[in-house]
């Protein structure tokens, strides 16, 4: 059960849905729309589509794609669906972008094989397995957002458990989306505002209660520093991708991996 | 406290009262969600800046004495006559406003040419007459609540409401509550969806009873327990929660069934110590009232009952059904509703869901709120009483006459009227066409 739930306020033409258990967390989209029954059938959509995303990216559901791979890729090509191979495909040039610290097995992405001809999928040791975990809300905002945009959605807030964030124009009564950043180890205070227009942000760290959660993969180690890393760029899956890199990466690499990514800004909170 | 800083702190309050609730100039949604706050918004209080309404009173028992209490602390008004046919209570009266003019005849009062307002608080059956004597008068009035004692009563006040050009308010305080205007922005606003149903209730255990002097002053004292005098709890009571049930609806019921019966005090009064009736509305909502004064567990109380969640009312509180809205989202839309723009902190590393399985509340006004346990027969603080009675002052000097309230207090009076028809009748009552004025929205 995702625990669906919506409203439409009238005054405001807001329409608010939410999911409270999807991919693992909580999911809310306040859109600007200006009837009840057009945000309805919108947020029917949209639920669909993280539902779908859900079943392809979640490791502890057996029938989930990514659950095939990894039950059936050791040392036997698996033939994935067109739309797993592109992710599949990104996720390398994303690692190698990030000089091996986004890696999708927390290991080594380099001892899982692609091969174009069949569209197929090899692990070439046992022990691997794929864990989309850094990627698939940021995925499927970048998703979320295609559909607004078909739909001629132009403002509206998307929040994915806190650390993904989208903000499509602006708030009706501003002219931004203004967000603000709290530190996790202390309840209320605001470490900063973000005054967003068209952008993702993105915020990986580390939380009293869940400080083992993100893996050096050339280490094998969990990172547990107090800090915490946001980033607000164009594409919400860059923007994941980056919080997760960056949030590992050696202070000297940041500015090469950043090289690569057309990223607004980057903000590293010492805690 | 001086008591020219209590006057300064009203002041502030019921300014800061109207512009919380977004009246910036231009006439915003809101303000058309509260009409009757038109004729008294701080700008208006503003334009009478040190002149003062000179206002009179008629019945000065337990009710006149609070509203004394409160006009007191009012800049822009002054007692200047007291009028009560029972010689304790105008002496409690004229100890608070020594220079006041005393009288015992009201109507002898009515004929000064030095009265711009009048304030009645006196038993249910004096209200109609005294009330249509003060307009001819030509004097802006206050009534206590309920309108009348007859249907036929509150249809002549109406009437004659419509051809004076004079001020005519109600005591109905809630119109004036904060938390309920609020609630009921969040409400039509859709916070708790669609609303399929509604609960009033007052509950409480006690006799109902004042101490009598003297076995003949039984019924002047006691006149709620006696129906020459008092429809009872229905306009005593019910009559609040009525009209929040309309506002809540915006709609008027077109029918009503129930049952009341003496049950526990059986001490020679006439009225009901317990009530339980049901409100019919057009569209299939029902709204259930419920007074028992012999068993005080429920308190006072009003829920709204959304297909998302539910508002109490009295409390300032409002659940969800399922799934809540996250904190800072709720934020995030109480602010857009409210045509705000600020930061809000939502920012940060992954949430870890928490699904409630448990109703948490939700507060409709951040910080204390102020809550009527519904145990005084007087009034309590801070429930809209304070600003409705700056609003009639305000309104005796300005004559502007303030919208709704005259129509929701006869409303929600004919309705609690039916519904003691229908106790006595033992059946289904519509509501009659007779009584029916413009205004009502079925
Ligand atoms: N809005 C509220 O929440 C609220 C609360 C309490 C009472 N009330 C209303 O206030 C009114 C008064 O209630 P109360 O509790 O003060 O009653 P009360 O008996 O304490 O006071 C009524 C006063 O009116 C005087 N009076 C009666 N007939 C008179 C006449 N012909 N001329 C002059 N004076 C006369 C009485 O002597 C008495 O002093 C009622 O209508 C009641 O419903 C409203």
């Amino acid at each position: 059960m995702n625990h669906p739930y919506s409203n439409y306020y009238e005054f405001s033409s807001l329409f608010h849905g939410s999911l409270l258990s999807i991919m693992g967390t909580r999911f809310d989209i306040l859109f600007v729309i200006e009837n009840k029954e057009i945000g309805e059938a919108l947020w029917d959509n949209i639920q669909t589509e993280l539902i779908r995303l859900d079943k392809l990216f979640n490791r502890f559901d057996t029938e989930s794609e990514v659950s095939q791979i990894n039950s059936s890729a050791f040392l036997s090509p698996y033939i994935v669906s067109s739309e797993m191979w592109d992710i599949l495909l990104s996720c390398k040039k994303y690692h190698q972008q990030t000089y091996g610290l986004f890696d999708i097995t927390l290991q080594n992405l380099n001892r899982v094989l692609l091969n174009i001809k069949d569209k197929s999928i090899i692990f070439v040791d046992k022990d691997l397995h794929i864990d989309f975990g850094g990627y698939a809300k940021g995925y499927a905002i970048d998703k979320i957002k295609n559909i607004l945009i078909e739909n001629n959605v132009q403002n509206s807030l998307v929040n994915f458990g806190n650390s993904s964030i989208l903000a499509l124009g602006k708030h009706p009564y501003g002219d931004c989306w203004s967000i603000g950043i709290e530190n996790p180890y202390q309840k209320g205070e605001m470490l900063g505002e973000y005054k967003l227009k068209d952008e993702a942000l993105s915020t990986s760290g580390n939380m009293p209660s869940n400080s083992k959660h993100l893996v050096n993969p050339f280490t094998g180690k969990f990172n547990e520093e107090k800090k915490m890393v946001s980033i607000i760029t164009k594409d919400s899956t860059d923007a994941e991708v980056l919080s997760t890199s960056l949030m590992i990466a050696q202070i000297e690499k940041r500015e090469e991996i950043l090289h690569h990514f057309n990223t607004s800004k980057i903000f590293v909170y010492n805690l | 406290m001086s008591p020219s800083n209590k006057n300064d702190q009203l002041d502030l309050g019921l300014r800061k009262f109207i512009k919380d609730l977004g009246y910036i100039a231009g006439g915003s949604v809101l303000l058309a969600s509260t009409p009757w706050l038109q004729s008294c918004t701080p700008e208006k209080l503003e334009e009478i800046k040190g002149q003062k309404a000179r206002i009179a009173f008629i019945g000065t028992g337990s009710r006149g004495v609070y509203h004394i209490h409160n006009l007191l602390n009012i800049p822009h008004a002054e007692i200047v006559a007291l009028c009560d046919n029972y010689p304790p209570n105008l002496k409690t009266a004229s100890d608070l406003c020594p220079k006041a003019k005393t009288y015992t005849d009201y109507k002898k009062m009515l004929e000064s040419k030095d009265i711009d307002g009048v304030i009645i608080s006196t038993p249910l059956n004096w209200h109609a007459p005294m009330v249509l004597d003060s307009l001819a008068a030509g004097k802006h009035t206050f009534c206590e609540k309920a309108m009348a004692l007859t249907m036929d009563e509150c249809k002549s006040i109406y009437d004659s409401y419509q051809k004076t050009n004079k001020v005519l308010y109600f005591g109905m305080q809630r119109l004036f509550d904060e938390k309920y205007i609020k609630a009921l922005q969040m409400i039509h606003s859709g916070l708790i969806g669609d609303i399929v149903g509604m609960r009033c209730h007052w509950f409480r255990n006690n006799d109902w009873r004042r101490p009598v002097p003297s076995p003949e002053l039984e019924r002047k004292i006691n006149w709620r327990l006696y129906k020459e005098s008092s429809a009872g709890l229905m306009t005593e009571l019910a009559t609040h929660q009525l009209e929040v049930s309309n506002w809540a609806m915006k709609r008027i019921p077109d029918s009503v069934i129930g049952m009341g019966d003496i049950v526990f005090w059986k001490d020679g009064r006439e009225v009901n110590d317990s009530i339980s009736l049901t409100y019919h509305y057009k569209n299939n909502v029902k709204t259930t009232y419920e007074t028992l004064i012999s068993n005080k567990f429920n308190g006072m109380g009003e829920q709204v009952l959304g297909n998302k969640g539910t508002m109490e009312l009295a409390k300032g509180q409002y659940f969800f059904e399922d799934a809540e809205p996250a904190p800072a989202i709720l934020q995030l839309i109480n602010q857009m509703e409210s045509k705000a723009f600020s930061t809000v902190p939502i920012a940060g590393p992954s949430w870890v869901p928490e699904i409630a399985t448990q109703h948490k509340p939700h507060y409709v006004i951040d910080g204390p709120i102020s809550i009527n346990p519904g145990i005084s027969t007087t009034g309590v603080d801070k429930d809209g009483s304070d600003l409705l009675l700056s609003a009639f002052c305000q309104a005796s000097i300005t004559g502007e006459k303030a919208k709704n309230i005259v129509e929701e207090c006869y409303c929600s009076t004919v309705l609690c009227l039916m519904g003691n028809q229908a106790i006595e009748q033992q059946k289904k009552i519509d509501f009659p066409e007779k009584y029916k004025i413009p205004y009502l929205n079925f």
